[in-house]
């Protein structure tokens, strides 16, 4: 530790050390300031960094216009009143003016309790601009910084004390942080807009209707499109069937649902003899209004409204990742009565766009009179027709899909299988629809965390068989399946990760990232429900948690006196310490000039009539003389020094 | 200050108090310079007992006595010796000069010319005295009290900084406290003319020395002392630092302060305690006089032992 006394007397002045905890707090909003702002704060840090002196009347007004100058290009165009109604916008004016005026009070070399407030305004609003990982990681250095400038001001000066208590009181701070962020809960600045227009804007995957031509959307990309969290362990794959949305109508190239405006009678839900599961769903924004639930859903998710097909929607599209609990059982097939209205859509089909797929169900609808028995004839049809898997299949006819499909290309992927499949089901009489959603891929799992992905969009049937809708996984009726790496090498380049081991570093970070994210960064007030739920129904996980909340006290405490351990230059010092803390409560205090053996004089001086307690005092003395000075560093004379001051303090 | 001198040395320090009344603290500071092995100026107003100090300290350690009057006509030859033609013999021979003693005293140092004071500085610090290059090696121990006028005054010539370092210690007497002075106003002291027996035998006085040497200092006395050490020489008050010598003759100050205590080691205490006198004469304020109690106080409000 020698190379710290260096700073052991770097004077920094309150000024020097205000402009230090400026830098750190500026630093993330830099990010987002404009360029005209940038300059603007550039030159002024200029300006302070080489005048020494207070700056004139004429050079704070000079900045003042500059400022204001600065502060109209960087909102120009921006900026109306009803902008001000964004968020962000309203912040950033706010940032800004902030900037301009802190500027000018800097020049003064003033320092007002303004000027002292504004690192900390800073601070808070950057955290509206960001909120991410790496901001909490940067405000939580922020506060630690200006803790320590706080403190090392207070120390005058003194860098390398002043670090140690500030690690101290960070560290008794620590538990505390974590009981009151359970307890209260902060409002995510992502969730409340107080009033303001949410601006995020992304799009992705999933949408309403199904195209079988090339337009087909196919984007095997990596990017996460909701992440699950389990109670447990993630189920196995052919269990982990999202539900998107519903298509019944046959468009010959493309698939829809039914229109809304339809009246359709309520589903009556029944319950199903599977044990359900529950999991949490973060859902980044679609800008769509379906929430995906697993199949088959048991209840609708608060806020959002389960149809008689089991879809769940919200009122409004999701532009903020959005988080849910919701209840499902994994089952495959679930009972519906259905009305005349869906039995009738689910069973229309044109028998002349594909005719010959409609001799093929002619024959299986003769042969079979029962409908169990059809469906699985038409499984063994598709599989008789070896049809491959492919994401790069050529374009089919489009006023001939399923003849198409079925008879002449035989290269598809899971929308052309579902497609063909509830036509020829529809052709022999079955009811059937298609069911677009997400298909879970558990090498995307990791203990009870599940990360769907673009590429994990799929569609599947539904045949309507014994009252009951029975899912049908039609992709595993082809014969042959083209890995994706094949169609790779065709020189388009798809650029997912191939090594597993990169694989698998990436989805533990991203597990990682899940969980900070779910229970910190988007902790809310309806997480601290999840929590006490869980709390509820779970006894055990209270004791978990009191043991590691006392864990995390004692490592903090810990910590705390490895930081705090005693600089003293002995061991016997160090045993003294309680003894000398008890003469100073009792306030007899020790001169910063005396020496040990000076303070222990001047003690039994004034206490001569204690002659019980001095006559310790100079044993003590004589002892601790000969350890500290006398180089006799023995175990019996710790002891002995030990058990003086025990005595001592007994008495 | 808190010490206590051990008892082998008690007689030894009564028997010079006898004639120095009252400056017990003074006799023993003197005593513990002489078993560091190191010499003494006495920086005084004339009259206090200076001469009376080195000459019964002398007696009683058993010691050869020279003095030398320093005035300013002297020449190093009248301190160190010369080779005069020996008529009868035919040939050179040496005659020593007052400095060939072990203990001397150089009375009024500043009052001669650099030059001769340089004589006898150069053989304070190697012990051998050269002349018409032969060395003659001066005698063990060998102990040398100087004495100089503070005031500055016509025809002094005072000594340069440089040579002020070969001194190990320097303190004044001062004036008595109002019990000794009426003591000796009332002339209880003991006649000026009584020559003291000697109490320590050479013997003893080798071993007392090298007892000086053994005396232990711990690592944390190590580090306080060189917390001084640095301390004189970051601080801005002071002109510059100790030097290496002066760092070493506080070391051995501190040590034979510590002997003369009875202990084998020493503490901070014994630091505290000689700091400012083998500094006084060492350090310089910028600003302001130099004294061994504004030296004092400026090192040890800075610099604190925590044991």
């Amino acid at each position: 530790m020698k190379f710290l006394n260096i700073f052991q007397n770097t004077n920094l002045t309150p000024l020097k050390l205000l402009d230090l905890a400026f830098i750190i707090v500026l630093l993330p909003l830099f990010l987002m300031l404009k360029v005209p702002m940038l300059v603007f704060v550039v030159m002024v840090l200029g300006i302070v960094f080489f005048t020494k002196k207070p700056a004139k009347t004429w050079l704070i007004i000079l900045i003042f216009v500059l400022g204001i100058f600065a502060l109209y290009l960087s909102l120009y165009g921006a900026f109306s009143f009803r902008g001000l109604s964004r968020l962000k916008l309203f912040l950033e004016l706010l940032v800004y003016v902030l900037l301009i005026v802190v500027s000018m009070q800097r020049l003064t070399q003033q320092i007002n309790i303004y000027l002292l407030l504004s690192p900390f305004l800073f601070l808070a609003l950057s955290l509206f601009f960001f909120h991410g990982m790496l901001m909490l990681i940067y405000v939580i250095f922020e506060i630690f910084f200006l803790l320590w400038m706080i403190l090392s001001h207070r120390m005058e000066g003194d860098i390398v004390e002043s670090f140690r208590s500030s690690i101290v009181m960070f560290m008794y701070s620590l538990p505390w942080v974590v009981v009151l962020f359970i307890f209260f809960p902060r409002i995510s600045f992502e969730h409340a807009s107080y009033g303001f227009r949410g601006e995020t804007v992304q799009r992705m995957g999933h949408d309403g209707t199904m195209f079988l031509d090339n337009k087909a959307l196919l984007v095997p990309s990596d990017r996460i499109v909701m992440e699950v969290g389990f109670e447990k362990k993630v189920p196995p794959s052919n269990l982990l069937y999202f539900r998107g949305s519903i298509l019944y109508i046959d468009n010959k190239d493309h698939w829809e649902p039914i229109p809304s405006f339809v009246k359709r009678k309520k589903q009556v839900l029944r319950k199903i003899n599977v044990d359900t599961i529950e999991y949490k769903v973060t859902l980044y924004p679609t800008q769509k209004r379906w929430i995906y639930l697993l199949d088959v859903p048991v209840k609708p998710v608060k806020e959002s409204k389960l149809d008689r097909d089991l879809i769940s929607t919200v009122k409004h599209s999701i532009k903020e990742p959005m988080h849910y609990a919701a209840t499902s059982a994994l089952s495959s097939r679930f009972y519906d009565e259905l009305d005349r209205y869906t039995l009738k859509v689910s069973s229309r089909v044109n028998p002349k766009h594909n005719p010959q797929t409609y001799a093929e169900a002619m024959k299986i609808k003769d042969l079979y009179p029962s409908i169990e028995k059809r469906a699985k004839e038409i499984i063994k049809f598709f599989k008789s027709k070896s049809l491959t898997y492919t994401l790069k299949p050529e374009p089919l006819d489009i006023n001939h899909t399923t003849d198409s499909f079925l008879f002449d290309k035989r290269r598809g992927y899971c929308v052309h299988f579902a497609s063909s499949f509830v036509t020829m089901a529809r052709m022999t009489g079955i009811p059937s629809r298609i069911v677009t959603g997400y298909k879970g891929d558990v090498s995307n799992a990791l203990n009870n965390y599940l990360a769907v992905k673009e590429k994990n969009a799929h569609a599947w049937a539904e045949l309507y068989i014994n009252q009951h809708w029975v899912r049908y996984e039609t992709t595993s009726t082809a014969s042959h399946i083209e890995s994706q790496q094949q169609t790779d090498e065709d020189g388009e380049s798809v650029k997912s990760t191939k090594n597993p081991l990169v694989k698998k570093v990436n989805l533990y970070l991203m597990y990682a990232k899940y969980q900070v994210e779910t229970w910190i960064l988007y902790y809310s007030n309806i997480r601290q429900k999840q929590l006490l739920q869980y709390a509820k129904d779970n006894p055990k996980f209270i004791f978990t948690f009191v043991v590691s909340l006392i864990f995390l006290v004692m490592i903090s405490f810990l910590l705390i006196s490895y930081f705090r351990r005693p600089t003293y230059s002995s061991e016997a010092l160090a045993i003294l310490q309680p003894l000398l803390q008890f003469l100073k409560k009792k306030g007899f205090v020790r001169k910063k000039s005396e020496s040990l053996h000076q303070y222990f004089m001047h003690y039994v001086e004034e206490n001569q009539e204690k002659i019980e307690l001095t006559m310790i005092i100079k044993e003590i003395d004589k002892i601790y003389e000969l350890i500290v000075y006398g180089n006799m560093n023995t175990k019996e004379l710790l002891k002995g020094l030990k058990k003086l001051v025990k005595k001592f303090k007994k008495i | 200050m808190n010490y206590k001198i051990s008892s082998e040395f008690i007689p030894t320090i009564n028997a010079i108090e006898k004639h120095l009344v009252g400056k017990r603290e003074t006799i023993a500071l003197s005593l513990a310079t002489f078993f560091a092995g190191g010499h003494l100026l006495l920086e005084d107003i004339p009259g206090v007992g200076k001469t009376t100090l080195a000459k019964y300290l002398s007696q009683v350690l058993g010691l050869d006595f020279g003095r030398i009057q320093f005035t300013s006509d002297m020449l190093p030859s009248d301190i160190l010796g010369l080779n005069y033609y020996n008529q009868k013999e035919g040939s050179f021979v040496f005659k020593q000069g007052p400095i060939f003693t072990s203990f001397l005293l150089a009375d009024e140092i500043n009052r001669s010319m650099p030059k001769t004071q340089s004589a006898l500085l150069q053989a304070m610090e190697e012990g051998v005295v050269t002349i018409d290059s032969v060395a003659y090696t001066l005698p063990e121990p060998f102990f040398v009290i100087g004495t100089q006028n503070p005031h500055e005054e016509v025809g002094t010539f005072p000594l340069p900084n440089s040579q002020l370092d070969r001194f190990m210690c320097s303190f004044g007497i001062g004036y008595p406290d109002s019990a000794s002075e009426r003591a000796i106003l009332k002339g209880d002291k003991e006649d000026s003319n009584t020559v003291s027996q000697a109490l320590l035998t050479s013997s003893e006085v080798e071993m007392y020395m090298k007892k000086v040497i053994k005396v232990t200092l711990s690592d944390a006395l190590l580090d306080f002392l060189q917390a001084i050490i640095a301390y004189t020489r970051e601080s801005e008050v002071f002109e510059y630092g100790l030097s290496i010598r002066g760092a070493l003759a506080l070391t051995a100050m501190v040590k034979s302060w510590a002997m003369l205590q009875g202990r084998n080691y020493a503490t901070a205490d014994d630091v505290q305690m000689v700091t400012s006198i083998v500094c006084s004469h060492r350090l310089v304020f910028i600003e302001g006089k130099t004294t061994a109690k504004r030296i004092h106080d400026e090192i040890f409000t800075q610099i604190h032992s925590d044991t």
